[in-house]
């Protein structure tokens, strides 16, 4: 027979039944949607990642005593977990040792869920203090909007200047002024405004500038939350990276006063680092998705060759009929095949369509690009054409296998 | 071809010697248990063109069992079975589904159309699985209806026709692809006595038309329309006479 007639016959076959054909093809349509949305969504975010996650600057890596992400459990949890902090001695020592190897060293510490106050304006308690140096701005990327950064003398004598980071200024001088010199009080301290860095933006939905920079020689002093602390290196070229970095290492093994057989015990972190352990979040996520996206395809699987052994049976007749006029087998198969397929891959363009809609209007509220994901669209629709073929191949060799003396007798 | 019957060249001298149905030790065996049922026992039987004929018998004495395998939807298990001069009995599924389409017309008694199709969609089946194209398929369904009266019906479905116009579309479909015979299985048996009259009308203007009839029936007043009677008892032919 034709394949213009099978088909007509497919759809006519299936409109009779339009709740349940409806349903089947929504088994299939959450499958693909979960797989495509969770896609979608990744490969926007995937597509931002370069730069927001190149919050450091030019030829700059950061020691830190963990990663920036850790997986898994058990052994390499604790390992970090009894990690000792890199405290300011440690951090003195290893200036010494690559004060000649490097354009800038910088300190940072810092200390989360602070509040600032101005007159009677307050933050949220969500304000991370940063302690760091006069280097701070120039290796994490901020350039001063007003007054200025923090200087040498600010450092050497602890003083309580303090620049705040873009979001803090909005909030405590809404009216945009240049607070330079206005007194603030953030947790209870009295500090001198000397300036205002210039916005980042958003990382992953995150805001960069929410947070106020003082003198890490203060931040010692005057705040009790003792983390460890991170050290920022710039090299003096990226031909002089990869030597810096080694040599960073080496200086550090010494100021933690490693012996040769100890491995490190810090991480160093570079821009490729951050992505990286990025893309093992990512990967994790997608492996994920996949296997339940999977097992919901399956169970739609399951549904489709119930309804299609339903409706085998209810059609014996039919088939019956169309045997004794001469329908041989293959047509038989064909018909009740294309049915199968007709519902996974309905169910596999609803799905499709949803998921890469839901997908970017995810991606839109974390400010990420629009994305079509070709490769997850094509792996879905083999998906799911092989899913109406192997579900469908049973019911549809059942009913092209029917004995037509059988189906026409009456029952 | 000589063999295309349902045309109005009723040239009998030519059709008389040729037999359209050889059937030599014909057996069809079931096995119920450890018990083997012998619905047909050593058959032999010819049926020539232009033969218009009645198979009659009590329940199980086999007449639907040579029903199924005179239609090709089912294979003896012994025996010879030649339709047209080909051997049936050997043919595998796809083979049979051929030969139904092409040589045999099906006219049941519980109609069997497809309800949700309209009489031009059921009427042209057949024609679908011959691969005949779709402008020549409604033509020619659209004539074989006109033919059996129903050309104002053609787009009504079963369901708003009356029995007696549902057995016209069957028969309609039965004759659609010009087969060899017509096979008819208790085509009145759904029908009331006027109704009856008006189809075993059809089927004497088709057997006059050149068609060979085959008609499978337990009401002797419809044999009676038929010009050979065939009785079946217990899987074996009783009696065979030309009327």
């Amino acid at each position: 027979m034709l394949m213009r007639e099978t088909i007509t016959q497919a759809i006519y076959s299936l409109a009779v039944n339009k709740l349940r054909s409806w349903l089947t093809i929504m088994g299939v349509a959450v499958g693909v949607f979960s797989i495509i949305a969770v896609m979608t969504a990744l490969d926007a975010i995937d597509k931002s990642v370069e730069s927001g996650l190149t919050s450091l600057g030019a030829n700059t890596f950061q020691i830190q005593k963990n990663p920036a992400t850790t997986f898994g459990s058990g052994h390499s949890r604790n390992l970090y977990a009894n990690r000792k902090d890199i405290t300011w001695q440690q951090a003195l020592l290893f200036k010494k040792e690559m004060a000649s190897q490097a354009r800038t060293i910088g300190f940072i510490i810092t200390s989360m869920a602070n509040q600032a106050k101005y007159a009677n304006l307050t933050t949220n308690p969500d304000v991370t203090i940063t302690g760091g140096d006069e280097n701070f701005s120039a290796s994490s990327g901020f350039t001063v909007l007003y007054g200025r950064n923090l200087s040498e003398t600010d450092i050497r004598s602890a003083r309580n200047s303090i620049v705040l980071g873009y979001e803090v200024a909005t909030t405590l001088f809404p009216s945009g002024e240049n607070p330079q010199n206005k007194s603030i009080k953030v947790n209870g301290e009295v500090y001198t405004i000397a300036g205002v860095f210039n916005k980042k933006g958003a990382a992953f939905g995150q805001s960069q500038d929410n947070f106020v920079l003082i003198p890490i020689t203060r931040y010692l002093n005057h705040i009790n939350e003792k983390s460890s602390l991170s050290i920022t290196v710039e090299a003096f070229s990226r031909k002089d990276y990869p030597l810096a970095i080694d040599r960073a290492i080496g200086a550090m093994r010494l100021a933690r006063g490693l012996t040769i057989k100890d491995p490190n015990d810090f991480e160093i972190r570079t821009n490729e680092s951050l992505i990286d352990s990025f893309r093992d979040i990512q990967r994790a996520i997608s492996t994920g998705a996949f296997i339940i996206s999977f097992m919901a395809l399956l169970t739609a699987g399951v549904g489709i060759m119930n309804i299609m052994l339903v409706s085998v049976t209810e059609r014996t007749r039919e088939i019956g009929i169309r045997k004794s006029v001469g329908a041989p087998r293959a047509t038989i198969l064909r018909q009740f095949l294309f049915e199968s397929l007709f519902l996974s891959f309905a169910g596999g363009l609803i799905g499709m369509t949803a998921g890469i809609f839901i997908g970017n209007v995810v991606a839109l509220q974390f400010n990420l690009p629009l994305i079509f994901p070709w490769v997850w669209v094509i792996v879905s629709m083999i998906v799911c054409s092989g899913i109406g073929m192997i579900f469908g191949l049973f019911p549809a060799w059942k009913a092209a296998n029917l004995n037509p003396v059988e189906a026409l007798r009456p029952k | 071809m000589a063999v295309l019957s349902n045309n109005n060249n009723n040239n009998s001298a030519v059709k008389q010697n040729h037999l359209v149905i050889t059937m030599q030790s014909l057996c069809k065996f079931y096995e119920m248990g450890d018990q083997v049922v012998r619905a047909l026992d050593s058959i032999n039987l010819d049926f020539g063109l232009n033969d218009y004929t009645a198979i009659m018998g009590p329940s199980g004495s086999g007449k639907s069992t040579l029903m199924n395998i005179i239609g090709c939807l089912d294979t003896p298990t012994s025996g010879i079975y030649e339709l047209n001069g080909q051997n049936v009995a050997e043919m595998d599924d796809d083979e049979l589904a051929r030969i139904r389409n092409k040589e045999i017309g099906f006219v049941f008694q519980t109609f069997n159309l497809l309800p949700r199709l309209n009489c031009l969609r059921n009427v042209e089946l057949p024609l679908i699985y011959a691969g005949v194209a779709p402008e020549e398929r409604e033509e020619r369904a659209a004539a074989a209806l006109v033919k059996v009266g129903l050309g104002d019906r053609i787009t009504h479905k079963p369901s708003e026709l009356s029995g007696g116009q549902i057995q016209r579309v069957a028969i309609a479909r039965a004759l659609i692809n010009r087969p060899s015979i017509i096979l008819a299985d208790e085509p009145t048996g759904n029908l009331d006595t006027a109704t009856s009259r008006e189809i075993m009308n059809i089927f004497g203007a088709l057997s006059e038309a050149g068609n060979t009839i085959i008609l499978i029936t337990h009401e002797e007043d419809i044999a009676s329309y038929t010009h050979r009677v065939i009785r079946l008892r217990d899987g074996k032919i009783e009696s065979d006479t030309t009327q």
